[in-house]
């Protein structure tokens, strides 16, 4: 009985109120969406590095023709050069770091790249003797890459060597950067959000004084009496976040799983199912939210 | 049922109080009119009764218990024993006079079975068959107040606490309410009345406590109206009215 009239209560609430709690949906779906976005994009990171720390290698470039490098003055490298690089890869105080490593050369570097730009014009114009051939360094440790640069930068036929997992940190750094302004979007928002739902509160007990007046003087329970508003908030904010939760779940499936996916086949991008790690933590988050900001409304405006 | 042990009552440190030492004592089954003045602290005496406010010294009994000493959680509990009623009904208006009245059963978790008995029974007592399915707007005054009545006793409080309930109607549907009223007391319900109308105290000749600036200044156990104060403008127009 007391739940049936509470639950008459709230859609009564919800009628009275449609636009306000129209308002409290929409903008708790857009802040819980930019927070979801940003959970989204450190779980790619993760997922990438998981996927790529364990393939990424230090790569040796060893002079052609077309070097400019000033360690590649004397022309491309030679095969004495050559057998010393790789000489001194056997060396203990360099085997050590390493766990494994290869030798690339021109023509597997052309059907790297062949690969890799397979949609480009540009592949046709490269040949292999303008690609450099390298040694494809794997690390025990790959923290200790300066010690490997040291050693090999310096060697005669050798032109620079590069650290791939830089390469992939920068990458990082800037999906970090964008899933914490995503972090800072959904703070201003979850901030209008709460303001948001207490203003709905408060204007929804206040054109229902009559009734809660009346129901403080027969006696009705605090939670009777509060429990309706308290409720409409968090129902309001919880459609809200399942609004969020299929819009992510829509940008995993048809943007990141249909599109990016295809793109870049040889990523691992996240899939549509990481949406179900995030979702029940948005919902849990958007009705919190409600609550909390109503309880404190209702602090203030239903005193018992 | 209901004592005030030397209450007093502040609202505002610069004025007088609204209570002023009042010490008084209503039994189980009394009638009592709380009479005065505009401003002589009918209200608040109700108000204390009820646990609105606190009083700044002294103790408000109700049923026994110290009501400063009830936690907030129990208030409810403590008002589903008292019956409000005011000059201004505070009904419902989207409700019809059933729902106002089976409203103050619902919010306090009765059954569906119990409040469909209870409702009609109630606003036979009252003197509204036949009406439940009115709209608050759809009824005189007289009517209404039978309604806020009907609503005030639907949980078979042990007590009845009505603020001016005639002030807004007109001697003979006054006379009407204080039948209902009457007739309610005669059950065992505690009732305790303020009012400024000096025809129906002194017609229905029950205690009168008089208040005066905040102090009691006469309880009496079958008083009238006394004219300790001029007359209220409409005394004169219900005097001939009647
Ligand atoms: N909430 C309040 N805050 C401050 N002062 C108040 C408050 N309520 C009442 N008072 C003051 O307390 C005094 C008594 O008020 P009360 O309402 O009890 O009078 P009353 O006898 O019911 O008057 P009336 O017959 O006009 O209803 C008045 O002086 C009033 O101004
Ligand atoms: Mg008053």
């Amino acid at each position: 009985m007391r739940l049936a009239f509470i639950l008459g209560e709230i859609g009564s609430g919800l009628r009275r109120n449609l636009s306000m709690v129209v308002s409290v949906i929409l903008v708790t779906f857009i802040s819980l969406t930019f927070v979801g976005a940003a959970g989204m994009l450190q779980l790619q990171i993760n997922q990438m590095k998981g996927y790529w720390y364990d393939k990424v290698q230090v790569a040796v470039f060893l002079c052609v023709e077309t070097s400019t490098a000033a360690s590649c003055a004397s022309g491309p490298v030679t095969d004495e050069q050559r057998s010393a690089i790789e000489a001194t890869l056997e060396t203990p105080a360099v085997a050590q770091y390493v766990a494994s490593y290869h030798f690339e050369s021109q023509t597997d570097a052309l059907e790297h790249f062949r690969e890799q730009f397979a949609n480009s014009p540009i592949v046709d114009s490269v040949t292999a003797d303008q690609l450099p051939e390298s040694f494809r360094v794997s690390l025990v440790d790959p923290q200790k890459y300066e010690v490997i640069n040291e050693i090999f930068s310096s060697l005669p036929g050798v032109e620079v060597v590069v650290d791939q997992r830089e390469i992939l940190e920068r990458v990082f750094s800037v999906m970090n950067i964008a899933s914490l302004v995503a972090v800072g979007i959904a703070a201003v928002m979850i901030v209008c959000a709460i303001l948001l739902i207490a203003t709905t509160i408060r204007l929804s007990a206040f054109s229902r004084r009559r009734e809660t007046g009346i129901m403080r003087l027969v006696g009705a329970s605090k939670a009777v009496i509060q429990l309706p508003f308290i409720l409409e908030g968090v129902i309001a904010a919880v459609i809200g976040a399942v609004l969020a939760s299929l819009v992510l779940w829509a940008v995993a499936r048809f943007f990141i799983g249909g599109w990016l996916a295809q793109q870049y086949p040889d990523t691992a991008f996240i899939s549509d199912g990481s949406v179900l790690l995030i979702a029940p933590g948005l919902l849990l988050l958007g009705a919190l939210l409600a609550g909390i900001s109503s309880l404190l409304t209702l602090r203030r405006y239903l005193k018992v | 049922m209901i004592r005030f042990d030397n209450v007093t009552k502040v609202y505002d440190q610069n004025s007088r109080p609204a209570l002023d030492s009042v010490s008084v004592e209503i039994d189980r089954g009394d009638f009592a009119f709380l009479v005065g003045s505009s401003g002589s602290g009918k209200s608040t005496f109700i108000r204390l009764v009820l646990k609105e406010d606190r009083a700044t010294r002294g103790a408000v009994y109700v049923a026994g218990q110290n009501v400063a000493n009830i936690p907030s959680w129990r208030v409810p509990k403590l008002r589903r024993g008292i019956g409000v009623v005011f000059q201004d009904f505070r009904l419902l208006p989207n409700k019809t006079v059933a729902s106002n009245v089976a409203f103050a059963m619902q919010v306090i978790g009765k059954s569906r079975a119990v409040i469909r008995e209870t409702v009609p029974e109630v606003l036979k007592t009252v003197g509204l068959e036949g009406k439940d399915h009115r709209m608050p707007h759809e009824l005189s005054g007289g009517e209404q107040q039978r309604v806020a009545i009907a609503r005030a006793i639907v949980n078979k409080p042990g007590i009845l606490l009505a603020d001016e309930p005639t002030g807004n109607l007109d001697p003979t549907t006054s006379m009407g309410i204080m039948n209902v009223l009457d007739r309610i007391n005669q059950n065992g319900t505690t009732v305790v009345m303020a009012t400024h109308d000096n025809v129906i105290v002194n017609h229905m000749r029950r205690r009168v406590i008089e208040l005066q600036d905040g102090r009691m200044v006469r309880d009496e156990a079958h008083g009238i109206y006394v004219g300790s104060q001029e007359g209220q403008p409409s005394t004169e127009a219900k005097e001939s009215a009647l």
